[in-house]
Order: C-alpha cells, then sequence, then structure tokens
C-alpha cells in the first residue's frame, strides 16, 4: 500500500495535468469558435462559386478539342492524395482515423499513389509506414488564410497539367458536429462539372458572359480548386480543435476522477496510520496497567 | 505419565498456563511439562521464569479443564520429535503424536525441537538453479537448490496453489525427502495434500506435520519448528538434499503475537510481539544448508491487507534468496498465477548463474512492464491515442507479456478447467525473448493468456486464423 506522501505527489501532479489539459480544452473551444466562423464566412463565396460553375457547365458542354486542363480524364498511372491532418496531437482519436482513411484508400488504390501532407500527424504516419511524401506542408497556422493553401492548389494543379498525377484525392476530417468529425476522401481532380451542376441548384438567370463561358470557366477553375483546398483545410481546422476540445474534456473529468479516488485512498491510508498509532498508545498503556 | 519433578498448576490465562515447582527443581525454558486433563495428555512448554518458584508456560493444547492445583511433571527435556525414516509417509502433531491412524511410529531417535542454527563455517552456498517449471517464477525469481524461497501475497491471491504446484512440480522429480509444515492453514489442505501425495507416491519420501488454524496458538508456535527438526535431521545426519515446506509463515508470527501479550511482554509496534525479528531469526536461520546436506525451502508468506511494509512481513523478507510477490490486481485480472514481476525477485538472478540470455529476458519483461505501468496514467487520462507510436508497442507487448506470464496449473485444474503446464526453463526463456523481440506483435492478447509455452501461443493463432479464413 502507497503511503501518504506518494500518493499526495501523485495527486498533485494528477492535479497538474488537469489544469493543462482544461486550459487547453478552453483554448480549443475558442478556436474552434473563431474556426467555424471561418468555415461558415467561406459558405456563401463556395457556394456562389460552385453555382457559377454549375451554370458555365450547363452552358459550354464538354467539347474534346481545347477542353480545359483540369477537366481533361486520363488513364489513371499516377494518383496523388493530399492528406490534411493536424501538426499536434492531444486530439484524441482524429489524427489516428484522419490516418487510417487515408491509409486504407493508400492500400486499396490500384495505382501508385503519391502523397502530399498536410499537417504533421500524416507526414509522420506515412514517412513511418514508408511511403513517399512528395511535399510537406506542414506548419499551417491554427488561422488558415488563402495564401497558405494556394501554395497547396498551385502544386496540385502543376503536377496534373503537367501529368504528373492523373487522379487527385482530398483527404480531410469533414466537422458535422462538435461531438461527430468524419474523415472522408474525396476526388478533387480531374474536375466534375456535370456532377456540380446536378448538385447545383440551377440559376434561373441565363447570364451572359464576356467574352465567353468558355474564358469564365478557364479562369475559375484553379479559383475553384483553390477553394476546395481551402475549405478542406478549414474544416480540418474545425474538426481538429473540436476534437481537442472534446479529448480535453474527457482527459479533464477522467483527471478529476482519479484524483478522487486518490484522495478517497490517500486518506485511508491517513486514517488507518492515525488509527493504528492509537492502538499502539493504548495498548502500550493498558500493557503498563495491567 | 513420565516421570519426573512434580509440580501444580497455579495460574490460567487462556493457552499460558503458570505453575509451580520445587524451588531446587525449577524446569529449565523450553522444558516439556506433562500434565493429564480429562484422560488427555496435554504438554506444556516452559517459556519463562517469573520468580517465585513459578515458570510460565505455553499450552500445546487446548487449556479447558486445566484448573489451579492440577498436578504437571517436567519431563526434564524439551518437546522431542521423532525422526528419520520411520517419520517418512507419516503425518505428525507438534509433539510428534501421529495423526494419520497407522499406529505407533518406531522411529529409534528423537530429536527436541529447539537446536542451535549451523554455524558460519558449516553453512554452504551453492548455486545450482532448481527448475519449477512456472513461467513466472523461472523468469523472475529462479530458484537455487538449497535456498530459500517465499511466496508472500494476501488473502486469496494463490499462495496454497503455489506452494501445493511446487510440490507437485518439483518433489514429485526430486529423488531425495521432502517435509511439509501446515502453519495455521485450513485443514481440508492437509487431507488434500495427503491424498493427493499418496496418489502421486510421494507420500513414501514424506513426512508431514500439521497445527492447522484450529488448533491453539502454542501449537501453531511450535509445529514449524518440529517439521523444521524432522529436515534437519535428514540433512545432518543422513546427508540428505532435503524439500522443506512451509505453509503458512505468517501464523507462526500470528501465533508468537497471541502467546506474548499473555505471556506478559509488551506490544510492540503494530501490536507484534517485541521479540519479533528474535523469533522470526530462530527459526529461519536453522532453514539452511550446510557443507553435509541442503535444505531447499518454501514458504508461503500470508501479507496483512496487502501491507509490505507490515512488520511481521518486513522481517521475514530479509531471511529469503528468492521472493515471489503476489499481487491482488493481477489475481483480480484473472492472471494466475499472480506473481508480481516488479516486486518479485531473486539472489540467483544474474548472469552469471542464470546466463546471459535469461537474464536479459527478465529484465527486459520487467522493463517493458515498468514502462507500460509509467504510462498507465497517462493512459487513463488522455486515452491511448495519445501515445507515440514506440510507447503503443511498449503497452501491447507488456499487456501480452502480461497474460503469458500466466499459466494453468496442475493442482488448479478444479478452477481453471485447463489442464497444467509445466514449461522448462529455456522455453520460457525462449518465449519471452521472442516477445520482447516483437516476433509475436500481430498474435492477438488472448493467445497469450493461460499458455503453456510460446508455441501453444502460435498453434493457437494459427488455429484462430484458420477457423477465420
Amino acid at each position: 500500500m502507497a503511503n501518504v506522501r506518494q500518493l499526495r505527489r501523485r495527486i498533485r501532479s494528477v492535479q497538474n495535468t488537469a489544469k493543462v489539459t482544461r486550459a487547453m480544452q478552453m483554448i480549443a473551444a475558442s478556436k474552434l469558435r473563431r474556426a467555424h466562423e471561418r468555415v461558415e464566412a467561406a459558405r456563401p463565396y463556395a457556394q456562389k462559386l460552385r453555382q457559377v460553375i454549375a451554370d458555365l457547365a450547363q452552358q459550354s458542354p464538354a467539347s474534346d478539342d481545347g477542353m480545359h486542363p483540369l477537366l481533361v480524364q486520363r488513364p489513371v498511372q499516377n494518383a496523388l492524395l493530399v492528406h490534411i491532418t493536424p501538426d499536434r496531437g492531444l486530439a484524441g482519436g482524429l489524427p489516428g482515423n484522419a490516418n487510417r482513411a487515408a491509409a486504407a484508400h493508400v492500400l486499396g488504390s490500384p495505382t501508385p499513389i503519391g502523397i502530399i501532407a498536410v499537417g504533421r500527424k500524416g507526414r509522420d504516419f506515412f514517412v513511418r509506414a514508408g511511403r513517399e511524401v512528395i511535399a510537406d506542408y506542414s506548419g499551417i497556422s491554427d488561422r488558415p488564410t488563402l495564401a497558405d493553401t494556394v501554395a497547396i492548389s498551385s502544386q496540385v494543379e502543376r503536377m496534373y497539367r503537367n501529368e504528373e498525377a492523373d487522379e487527385v484525392f482530398l483527404a480531410y476530417t469533414e466537422f458535422v458536429n462538435t461531438l461527430v468529425q468524419r474523415p472522408v476522401v474525396t476526388r478533387l481532380l480531374p474536375l466534375e462539372t456535370e456532377q456540380i451542376a446536378q448538385e447545383e441548384q440551377p440559376t434561373t438567370f441565363d447570364y451572359l458572359y464576356e467574352p465567353n463561358a468558355e474564358a469564365v470557366l478557364g479562369a475559375l477553375l484553379p479559383r475553384f480548386l483553390e477553394m476546395q483546398v481551402y475549405h478542406a483545410v478549414l474544416e480540418a481546422q474545425a474538426s481538429e480543435q473540436s476534437a481537442r476540445m472534446v479529448a480535453m474534456r474527457n482527459a479533464t473529468d477522467a483527471a478529476e476522477e482519479m484524483i478522487d479516488s486518490l484522495s478517497l485512498e490517500m486518506n485511508k491510508v491517513r486514517q488507518e496510520g492515525i488509527t493504528n498509532e492509537l492502538l499502539d498508545l493504548v495498548g502500550g498503556v493498558a500493557a503498563l496497567e495491567g | 505419565m513420565a516421570q519426573g519433578t512434580q509440580g501444580r498448576i497455579v495460574q490460567v490465562i487462556g493457552t499460558v498456563v503458570d505453575a509451580e515447582f520445587p524451588a531446587q527443581d525449577l524446569p529449565a525454558i523450553f522444558n516439556a511439562l506433562e500434565m493429564e486433563v480429562a484422560g488427555e495428555r496435554l504438554v506444556l512448554e516452559v517459556e519463562q521464569q517469573i520468580g517465585n518458584n513459578w515458570v510460565r508456560c505455553v499450552a500445546l493444547g487446548p487449556t479447558e479443564g486445566v484448573t489451579r492445583g492440577m498436578p504437571v511433571t517436567d519431563t526434564g527435556r524439551a518437546i522431542a520429535v521423532p525422526v528419520g525414516e520411520p517419520s517418512l509417509g507419516r503425518i505428525f502433531n507438534v509433539v510428534g503424536e501421529p495423526l494419520d491412524d497407522l499406529g505407533a511410529v518406531d522411529a529409534k531417535e528423537h530429536w527436541p525441537i529447539h537446536r542451535d542454527p549451523p554455524s558460519f563455517d558449516e553453512q554452504s552456498l551453492t548455486v545450482e538453479i532448481l527448475e519449477t517449471g512456472v513461467k513466472a517464477i523461472d523468469l523472475i525469481c529462479p530458484f537455487t537448490k538449497g535456498g530459500k524461497v517465499g511466496a508472500f501475497g494476501g488473502a486469496g491471491v494463490g499462495k496454497t496453489v503455489i506452494i501445493q504446484e511446487l510440490i507437485r512440480n518439483i518433489a514429485n522429480v526430486h529423488q531425495g525427502y521432502s517435509v511439509f509444515a501446515g502453519v495455521g492453514e485450513r485443514s481440508r489442505e492437509g487431507n488434500d495434500l495427503w491424498n493427493e501425495m499418496k496418489e502421486s507416491g510421494v507420500l513414501a519420501n514424506t513426512a508431514l506435520v500439521f497445527g492447522q488454524m484450529n488448533e491453539p496458538p502454542g501449537v501453531r508456535l511450535r509445529i514449524a519448528l518440529t517439521g523444521l527438526t524432522m529436515a534437519e535431521y535428514f540433512r545432518d545426519t543422513m546427508g540428505q538434499d532435503v524439500l522443506l515446506f512451509i505453509d503458512n509463515i505468517y501464523r507462526y508470527i500470528l501465533a508468537g503475537m497471541e502467546v506474548s501479550a499473555l505471556l506478559g511482554r509488551m506490544p510492540s509496534a503494530v501490536g507484534y510481539q517485541p521479540t519479533l525479528s528474535t523469533e522470526m531469526g530462530d527459526l529461519e536461520e536453522r532453514i539452511t544448508s550446510t557443507t553435509k546436506g541442503s535444505i531447499t525451502s518454501f514458504q508461503a508468506i500470508y501479507v496483512p491487507a496487502d501491507d509490505y511494509t507490515d512488520p511481521g512481513v518486513a522481517t521475514t523478507f530479509g531471511h529469503l534468496d528468492a521472493v515471489i510477490a503476489l499481487e491482488r490486481s493481477i489475481a483480480e485480472q484473472g492472471l494466475y498465477p499472480a506473481v508480481d514481476p516488479l516486486t518479485s525477485s531473486s539472489r540467483a538472478l544474474d548472469p552469471s548463474i542464470v546466463g546471459r540470455d535469461h537474464y536479459e529476458a527478465a529484465r527486459g519483461v520487467q522493463q517493458v512492464l515498468q514502462r507500460y505501468r509509467d504510462l498507465q496514467d497517462i493512459i487513463a487520462i488522455l486515452g491511448i491515442e495519445e501515445l507515440s507510436e514506440e510507447d503503443k508497442v511498449t503497452v501491447a507487448r507488456a499487456r501480452k507479456i502480461q497474460r503469458f506470464l500466466s499459466q494453468p496449473f496442475f493442482v488448479a485444474e478444479q478452477f481453471t478447467g485447463r489442464e497444467g503446464r509445466y514449461v522448462p526453463v529455456a522455453e520460457t526463456v525462449r518465449g519471452f525473448a521472442e516477445i520482447l523481440a516483437g516476433q509475436h506483435d500481430d498474435v492477438t492478447e488472448q493467445d497469450f493468456y493461460m499458455a503453456g509455452t510460446i508455441d501453444e501461443v502460435t498453434a493457437r493463432a494459427r488455429e484462430r486464423q484458420g477457423a477465420a479464413a
């Protein structure tokens, strides 16, 4: 049985841990709020962009010649996976789940698949697994801006245009709500305007595009790609913060529970010691008198 | 009735009895006194001479019916018990009377139960490993021939089962003589053991003495000495290598405690007798190996309230060569034997004695388990997900090692429903070395539970895969 001093030391150490986890929970909560706001703020633009692209796609049905390079479907020889994960741990099962989903995709891929890691957890995971990590964009701040993600999307675009990759996937964690974050793998390139058109409500207006619909679409598609990546990073960011908040709340609860049980044990040990000393005293006195 | 100086009873305090003798013929300390109570022979042992020609005695039997003025006879010597080959195959009580209804014991010699321990120059220290066939013991706390082994544990963690498995595994293959002393444990166990030994045929080479929990403290205080004296005879006179099993040495301390206050001694820490370490030394110092022969002893030690700092337990620790610590938290997980690999130890776990492979496997196992224990707080607070990959591997291996340390016992077949396993040391070392090396990282934890050799584990894993496929 542990003695009182050892127990007290353990209680103190667990208390300190609980302080840290509680602080992290609060930080994550405030970051989550801002990350969520950013996701919301980016939504109208993304919505509009999709609508316009859907509109344009209807006006300019895909022709065989002169198709925009980001729309070209090629036989897949090399694939690419943009894997978005947190930089830091203490986010519960989120990094593990994201890595598992990405790994399942990589293992299920019939073609060789290169990896662009966004976030240290994913990078380390694939490096450890012995997979090739083509590029590493770890260290994006907690407040990602479009400027942070443009570097990623432009590399993806370049590689696709140069036919270094024939299919590009995006793996990130979708923010469903505070308790649920779903790891998803979606296809980023080639873009499928038909699909976007199907998903979007067609606009009732009949816009005129200058100089023509194709040119506008050509200019918009890279923006759309940027937006997709930016959106994924924001979603991942919100997911990370909410996962961390929940994980830290659980950790704080677990620590407090541990403190309670340790305190109970310590009090028992202390009381037992006192009782034994009393027994010794009383027994000694009784023996002297008897 | 024995011949000798007559005295009479002057005071009865429970199990402690005072008698008055003529001043010139006062019985010596440790002399046996005899009297007759309601037709039964009652033996008293002199513990103190307290003045006024009184001697204070401990009764080695029930004192109901003893009254003041009753005559008592000094036998002039200490309690002597039959020793030598006639004692084999028999069961005795503390004063050397047979309990098995097989008639009188025709022993040529009777030895007094109080003897001096062997002197320094007579003692020998051999370093030869004794295989037990129990993985947890062979790996972490290997026994030496002629060594002293203690199995520590709280109530109900399996001390007696371990001792009985050791009897089964060692005494049955052991060529020499064995002595079993039952001290203050369940009477039923004595019966079981006797029948079991009869079946396995080792009874012919074994002497059993019992002073179980139904007997007065005086009996439990002296019964260990009775058994020990028989073992000493085999060692000293016949030059044998003897196995001595004592279950449970703590009851000896407890009995000493019970009579101590009645003898008028002031209780010491936690109510123990002030003469605790002396009493312990009197017994333990005699259990030793000499140049003539050896006594390899296995002692079960009850740990009150699982507190290893208890004075009674702590006093015993120092006398032992190897310590098997049984832990309740392990028993609660259903892992038997509940040997705690982190607190169990042996002097023999040394590369120059057990060999480098064994030493490294044992230390490796301890390191992995210690790391697991260190990580347990982190796992409890943050969850297993937050561990680094290396630590996750460590945790997985530690859990497998914990399970692989469990083993079905032959004597516990009726509890576990599994047939016992005897695992040679070499197999034990190979198994743990392979787990440490990561060769079985893909085998599920459950396959390690209650297994014998590592080959049995892999066979189970293959079977499981076969069933799944």
